[in-house]
């Protein structure tokens, strides 16, 4: 019976279980000794001449000697000499359901557990090259990121000069002119960059129209010379 | 079988003849045994009687231990990690070396023409397991793999790499398997657990944490599938350098071959059967639905 419970993945089942042995000669041509002494167990004190079984009917007997767990420890001590009927000590149906509810509960079956590790480790998995390829991909675009925060630094400290340098040469101006350094945040300063900056547009409109009657002569002079 | 007795040598026939070995014929090897030191008798263990000279020490009011003379103490500036944090729900496993199992085999205290179990390493006194102190079975060490020489079927809750190649080198057989504590409690004692006049219950499935190392065929899980656990034999044949001996052809081939259902505690007794021992019968369950229970 029991190799038509269990033969799901044994492959051979039945081997009695051991009662004590006093020694035993091995085969020697499995190489493996003369003679063992195998487990010698110390003998059972069951007590089975005078055994107590306790009057259920009687008011003196304790409560827990009327219990269903007493009657089972009762048939293990004294077998069938203890008047307890042994169809009593598997669970009732009721019993077993409650038992099967439990376990269905607190124990899901070995492909459920499975398939969560699987789906666990999946997810794992998944986040772990998620994270990778947003790292991988940020790092491609670091050369380009590098080399744009390298040029706007070159172009700040660049203006940063052109304008001291320009600082430098108003200072310059104003010495030349009043003879003294001069505070820059003084009115003659003031006055001084507003001459100049005159200065400039002039030169500026004597520039463009310069360049207006050049440009007005040469369309006029090529048919002067062709003809 | 009896074989023809020779007549015993004279030491023997002597030895023979002597009275019984009892407490009142034995005594110590001479200086094998000390006394003790006595305090406060004659003149060097009296006086101060070992005490020192005044103050705590001899005065006996020396403060607890651990302290310092009153700076915060060592155990009390470092700051707590969680290094033991929940460790009475971890599992505990016992270790077994390969060494200790040889030594048990060689003096007869376990059975290597039968499979080995976490009962009979019990029985033989071979190891102690504390299912109360969270010992969820035995693990084997691979301490003395080298002289390990034995072949055996053996079964244990988890073992190392190089002990399962020692095992499988030497033609025997390893599996690991899981017993949750109610199954293991009587696994380790089955006699007063038969004694308790209870039917005998199916083992547990593993949790999720331990389910993936009982599945796998290179820890020889007892959920693995057979064929990934031949490969992975010879694979750590190949690992290890040695060839992996054919079992088929071996004469114990029976009895290596020998392995528990998932849900079986015992060789032999299926769950659901009742152990009597008073009248050494078992008892066994014809109602249906109990059956497809206990054998779901």
């Amino acid at each position: 019976m029991a190799a038509s419970f269990l033969s799901r993945r044994t492959l051979a089942l039945s081997n009695a279980t051991k009662a004590c042995l006093a020694s035993k000669m091995i085969n020697p041509a499995s190489g493996i000794g003369t003679q063992t002494a195998s487990y010698h167990a110390k003998p059972l004190k069951l007590n089975l001449r005078l055994p107590y079984i306790p009057d259920k009917s009687s008011e003196k007997t304790p409560e827990w000697q009327k219990t269903a767990q007493y009657d089972r420890k009762l048939f293990g001590r004294y077998g069938s000499a203890s008047g307890v009927d042994p169809a009593s000590l598997w669970p009732s149906h009721a019993e077993l359901d409650r038992i099967i509810a439990e376990e269905n509960e607190w124990n899901p079956s070995l492909e459920v557990m499975l398939e969560n590790i699987a789906a666990q480790q999946k997810a794992e998995t998944e986040q772990r090259l998620a994270k990778e390829q947003l790292i991988a991909a940020n790092m491609a675009k670091m050369p380009k990121m590098v080399a744009d925060w390298r040029r706007e630094k070159r172009e700040s400290r660049k203006k940063l000069k052109e304008e001291k340098a320009r600082r430098q040469k108003l200072l310059a101006e104003a010495k030349e002119r009043y003879g003294s350094t001069v505070d820059p945040r003084s009115a003659k300063f003031q006055e001084m960059l507003a001459e100049l900056e005159k200065e400039e547009k002039k030169k500026k409109k004597l520039l463009k129209r310069r360049q207006r009657e050049e440009q007005a002569a040469v369309p006029v002079t090529p048919p002067v010379a062709a003809s | 079988m009896s074989f023809p007795k020779k007549p015993p040598s004279k030491a023997l026939e002597i030895l023979q003849g002597l009275p019984r070995i009892s407490l009142v014929n034995l005594r110590p090897e001479p200086g094998s045994t000390k006394l003790g030191k006595r305090r406060g008798r004659g003149q060097h263990g009296g006086n101060r009687s070992g005490r020192g000279h005044k103050g705590e020490r001899q005065r006996g009011t020396r403060p607890r231990l651990g302290f310092e003379g009153g700076n915060t103490p060592f155990y009390l500036i470092i700051p707590k990690y969680g290094y033991n944090e929940g460790h009475s729900r971890r599992p505990q496993y016992p270790p077994l070396s390969l060494r200790r199992l040889q030594y048990l085999i060689d003096l007869g205290r376990v059975d290597p023409s039968q499979p080995i179990d976490l009962t009979q390493l019990v029985n033989g006194r071979g190891v102690t397991v504390q299912p109360l102190k969270n010992d969820y079975g035995v693990q084997l060490v691979d301490e003395g793999a080298d002289i390990f020489a034995a072949k055996i079927n053996i079964e244990v809750q988890r073992a190392s790499e190089k002990a399962i190649a020692a095992i499988e080198r030497n033609g025997g057989v390893i599996t690991t398997g899981f017993y949750d504590p109610i199954s293991l409690d009587i696994l380790i004692k089955p006699v007063p657990f038969f004694l308790r006049g209870q039917p005998i219950p199916k083992r547990m499935l593993p949790g999720e944490d331990l389910v993936s190392y009982y599945a796998h065929a290179e820890n020889r899980g007892y959920l693995a599938d057979p064929d990934q656990i031949q490969h992975a034999r010879l694979a750590l044949a190949q690992k290890y350098g040695y060839t992996l001996p054919d079992l088929s052809k071996d004469e114990l081939f029976r009895m290596l071959s020998m392995r528990k259902d998932r849900r079986q505690i015992f060789f032999g007794l299926a769950p659901g059967w009742l152990v009597n021992m008073a009248e050494k019968k078992i008892l066994k369950p014809t109602d249906e639905k109990v059956l497809q229970y206990f054998s779901s």
